[in-house]
């Protein structure tokens, strides 16, 4: 127990849990051979275009903060690409920066409004969501005069941020794995790392004590909104094209891998490594289950379930980590 | 200067009182928005076509606005009523057309459906420390799950058609004047009831009071739990009340529908005034923010504009509404502590 007990109390306990939980059942009831899913490159693509967006929306919400304006980001900076680059020939460098600026300048807004009002970041976000989604639609249609535009990236770009490795695999998940490190180095080994878990223990308190909360809120949403075209930038210059889809279904994705690996959405608490195998494990149940027997459309159901049981668990771990640190004292 | 009498003082401060509702700036903001449209769609907007197509959209929004609005004016949130609208017109379509049963056993089925998930909701909202929206988008994915592979074991396919009685049509499926949707009176009666119980009946105040803090509520012996749990089984019920009446209007029910009404009764709550942390808001308000809402959607449609300049507007709306309410509510607050 002694040895068991510290393990439990981690944040990511439950994400570990939820994993393994998944990984039997899907053994157990779907027939899956591990062998292959671990080959299957479907999951890992999902998993890494999802967790370039989940760390830093996981990391505001450790702050205290939501975004769900990352549901028209990432169409924002693969259109934005597209059209700089595509329609009007540009070079690729342009079209990048154009697709990160925009995330610049929404995450800016965002983050203004967030410390200048009371009201929630939910809310707002989910005012520049829509707008958002309106703007692309409308610059795209007014620009091209159509909903879906082409590009020809460069070989150096696509070798970057568009190659096929071994043919299967995108080369966007390694760079999930470097941002996820960068990203696990702020948070857990970095002062800017306290700063994030302080903000969201007590904003008032983090203020008192000195931390530049309006910039640390700010430069949080930067993140997150460039987090995400960064991804539709990579997926425009992957499959050669931008489409102006719904990008509704990624914000709820990224909320439940986020919550599933430990954090909690009222702030100060959750990992970096957390968020990681929360993402890790929303990917197998959605994209895992068609290595199964098991009927897709169940899929949705595991994914309830599961948010459900995941939370549960944190809740108590989270009790036993409290009661330990209490009665440590 | 002679001094004001007492009498016009006494009105300006009455007006002064009626500016500092929130209603008013949500009332202007949709003045404004329909004199726009009007403007741009000339007579088809202003006559039939114009008002039936909005009033038949905020209808269906409206009815469930009102539940989602009450429970956001208590601090809570519910996601999962993208689902069970689906869920419940398909079980209608699945009881009354797949089974071919008499369509008040399908009326009946769908609308327990809403009222078990809300409840589901409700029990475990209150039994665990779990924020709502967490538990309401678990529920979602889990209703949508569900209702997907339900329908396609029993239909085996994921769209099912009913033919409805023509009783049970005329009452919930009718196009009155071939235009207008029979829901917008069903609209009607539920904003007669939720303002009954909002502003009139103590629930009101409960509500109110759960929103402005849970544990004085609760210390005040206010049984918080179960109004918890009323609300989540009336946003259930009247999600799936839109979901029965779309499928006795189009005769057929599909499994991808109704994630739009998530966001779009979140944003009509909160243009007409409520506040998400809850303790505040009105049913009043609820109503002309879905108006606003509806008239903007469909507005566009009419005035020759690319439809995608609605999602613009109806983005900066929300921030406006947001913005100006924050701003009354500092107004609000400064005055009540200079009256103390």
């Amino acid at each position: 127990m002694h040895l068991i007990a510290p393990l439990l109390r981690r944040p990511a306990a439950a994400a570990v849990l939820s994993l393994f939980g998944i990984l039997i059942f899907y053994v157990v009831f779907g027939g899956v051979n591990l062998g292959t899913l671990a080959g299957a490159a479907s999951w890992l693509n999902f998993a890494a275009n999802l967790g370039i967006v989940a760390i830093p929306v996981g990391l505001l919400m450790i702050s205290g903060e939501i975004d769900i304006s990352i549901g028209a980001m990432i169409p924002a900076g693969s259109m934005t690409t597209a059209i700089i680059s595509g329609y009007y020939e540009l070079p690729i460098f342009f079209g990048m920066l154009g697709a990160i600026g925009v995330g610049v300048i929404v995450g800016t807004i965002n983050g203004l409004l967030a410390i200048r009002t009371t009201v929630p970041s939910l809310i707002i976000t989910l005012g520049t969501l829509v707008a958002m989604q309106g703007i692309i639609l409308s610059a795209s249609k007014l620009l091209t005069g159509e909903a879906s535009v082409a590009i020809t990236a460069p070989d150096w770009s696509k070798f970057i941020f568009g190659q096929l490795i071994g043919g299967s695999h995108q080369v966007i998940i390694v760079w999930w794995v470097a941002i996820a490190a960068i990203f696990w180095f702020v948070a857990h080994q970095s002062r800017y790392g306290n700063w994030i878990f302080a903000m969201g223990g007590d904003r008032e308190s983090a203020r008192n004590a000195g931390i530049p909360v309006d910039r640390m809120t700010i430069i949080l949403f930067i993140l997150t909104a460039t987090s995400a075209s960064f991804v539709g930038m990579c997926q425009a210059i992957l499959f050669n094209s931008a489409q102006v889809s719904g990008g509704m279904n990624i914000i709820f994705n990224v909320i439940v891998s986020v919550v599933v690996g430990g954090v909690i959405l009222t702030g100060g608490f959750g990992s970096v490594i957390g968020i990681v195998i929360g993402t890790l494990t929303f990917a197998i149940v959605s994209q895992g289950i068609y290595f199964t027997q098991i009927d897709r459309n169940w899929s949705n159901l595991i994914i309830g379930a599961m948010l459900l049981i995941a939370v549960l668990m944190n809740d108590t771990f989270r009790k036993l980590a409290t009661i330990g640190s209490l009665s440590k004292k | 200067m002679a001094p004001k009498s007492p009498n016009s003082r006494a009105r300006a401060s009455k007006l002064g009182a009626l500016a500092r509702r929130p209603e008013a700036g949500t009332f202007l903001g949709m003045l404004v928005v329909y004199v726009f449209f009007a403007t741009l769609g000339g007579a088809v907007f202003l006559g039939a076509p114009g008002w039936s197509s909005f009033l038949n959209m905020a209808a269906e929004v409206g009815i469930i606005a009102l539940p989602v609005g009450l429970l956001m004016i208590a601090g809570e949130l519910d996601i999962s009523v993208g689902a069970v609208l689906p869920a419940s017109s398909l079980t209608v379509a699945i009881i009354s057309g797949h089974y071919d049963l008499p369509t008040h056993y399908g009326i009946f089925g769908g609308l327990f459906v809403g009222l078990l998930v809300g409840f589901v909701n409700g029990f475990l909202v209150t039994r665990t420390t779990i924020p709502s929206l967490i538990i309401t988008i678990g529920t979602m994915f889990g209703v949508m799950g569900l209702t997907l592979g339900l329908t396609v074991l029993i239909a085996g396919s994921t769209g099912v058609f009913m033919t409805p009685d023509p009783m049970a049509r005329t009452l919930l499926g009718q196009f009155i004047g071939g235009m207008f949707q029979v829901t917008i009176f069903w609209w009607a009666g539920f904003i007669a009831v939720v303002y009954y119980v909002l502003h009139i009946s103590p629930w009101g105040n409960w509500i109110f009071a759960l929103g402005g803090d849970r544990e004085s509520a609760r210390n005040a012996g206010i049984p918080t739990q179960r109004v918890t749990v009323a609300l989540y089984m009336s946003s259930g019920f009247a999600a799936a009340f839109v979901g029965v009446a779309q499928v006795l209007t189009f005769q057929s029910a599909q499994v991808a529908a109704g994630q739009a009404f998530i966001f779009n009764s979140i944003m009509c709550a909160v243009i007409g005034g409520v506040l998400l942390t809850g303790g505040a808001g009105s049913v009043i308000g609820i109503v002309l923010g879905t108006l606003t809402f509806a008239i903007v959607n469909q507005g566009i449609f009419f005035s020759g504009l690319d439809p995608n300049y609605g999602s613009v507007i109806i983005g900066a709306l929300l921030l406006a509404a947001v913005l100006s309410n924050d701003g009354f509510r500092t107004l609000a607050m400064r005055y009540a502590a200079k009256k103390t």
